[in-house]
């Protein structure tokens, strides 16, 4: 074929060392019991619950405040309006007068979307699996983050700030390694 | 899951794995040993990476992805541990022809000969490797090691032109 057939041929009769017999029996054991061999499913859609949890929670909670603290503000508006013993300016524009309040209280206390940030603060390898049956590993990369949300009144410059650790699984396709 | 369960089991009582393993095994712990510095961590490679492989595939007729499934967990393994990690590499660095292929030698030509085998650069040494003693074909190679078929060939080449050098008589 070559120069190099009779330094290949020498090569071929190097032997490499046989494995050990425990090997054998590791592997068996291995094969026989699912657990003990580190097979990692797929769990592309894996949720973190507790991260999830934890921040629904968290927006339920302020998004409560923020509607208490606005029927707290409207109140006595709304008592105002209604009690009010000035009949010339009820008679002259009341439904402006009205919904000039009302307008005003709901822009005090409307909150709009300010900021949202994502940090990742640790990344796991965590090392190769098999999801489907085609022939591609894939690897798959656990990113820790914490995820934070504001929200910032225009009107009155008060801001509302969420922030919880969130967790997900990433799965790369692997080619050739 | 309870389909998977009996899988499991008619895997574990199914003796072909043996048949295919005995097959492969030599040449799979000589592969794994690259990258690592003692046959124990390269058969605990191995051992992983041929139970992985096995129950997903049933069979090693893909052995180029077998072959990047060794890697792939011989770099894990690795990364795994830092402190391992960091005696891996430095040893890797600083006294690379160290990392001895392993045979079994029957007399002094052939300590030559792997002594030779054994100062080839890395990517060099893993082609032979895979080219010599697993028997696998250029695209193979080139697929278990994410390089081209061509690539594959020309390192194989250069190991063959660099062992002949250091095997002429001086």
């Amino acid at each position: 074929m070559n120069d190099f057939s009779e330094l290949e041929n020498e090569l071929k009769k190097l032997r490499p060392a046989q494995p050990s017999p425990v090997l054998f029996e590791r592997v068996e054991e291995a094969l026989a019991n699912p657990q003990t061999a580190k097979i990692i499913r797929p769990d592309r859609f894996r949720v973190n619950y507790s991260a999830l949890g934890f921040g629904l929670a968290a927006a339920a909670v302020l998004l409560l405040l923020a509607k208490v603290n606005t029927d707290r503000r409207q109140e006595p508006a709304q008592s105002i309006a209604q009690n009010s013993p000035a009949p010339e300016t009820k008679s002259l524009r009341p439904a402006d007068s009205v919904a000039n309040g009302i307008d005003g209280l709901r822009s005090r206390n409307e909150f709009i979307p300010a900021r949202a940030t994502q940090v990742v603060y640790n990344t796991r390898d965590e090392g190769l699996q098999f999801t489907n049956p085609s022939e591609r590993p894939l690897r798959r990369l656990r990113y820790q983050t914490r995820e934070t949300w504001q929200w910032r009144n225009p009107a009155t410059g008060a801001s509302l700030r969420v922030s919880y650790p969130s967790e997900e699984v990433v799965l790369i396709p692997v080619s050739g390694q | 899951m309870k389909d998977r369960e009996e899988v499991m089991e008619n895997v574990a009582t199914h003796e072909d794995w043996k048949c295919c393993f005995s097959e492969v095994a030599p040449g799979l712990l000589l592969f794994a040993r690259q990258w690592t510095r003692s046959p124990a961590d390269a058969e605990d490679i191995v051992q992983e990476a041929f139970v992985k492989f096995w129950r997903r595939n049933h069979t090693v007729t893909n052995r180029a992805l077998l072959y990047a499934t060794v890697r792939s967990i011989a770099l894990d393994f690795i990364r795994r541990d830092t402190r391992r990690a960091r005696r891996e590499t430095d040893a890797y660095a600083d006294t690379e022809s160290t990392i001895e292929p392993q045979f079994e030698l029957e007399d002094e030509t052939q300590s030559a000969l792997a002594a030779a085998v054994d100062s080839l650069p890395h990517d060099q040494r893993e082609v032979l490797v895979l080219k010599i003693w697993n028997e696998l074909t250029f695209a193979e190679i080139g697929s278990a090691l994410g390089i081209s078929q061509n690539t594959a060939a020309s390192r194989y080449r250069y190991a063959l032109a660099g062992l002949k050098k250091s095997l002429q008589p001086q």
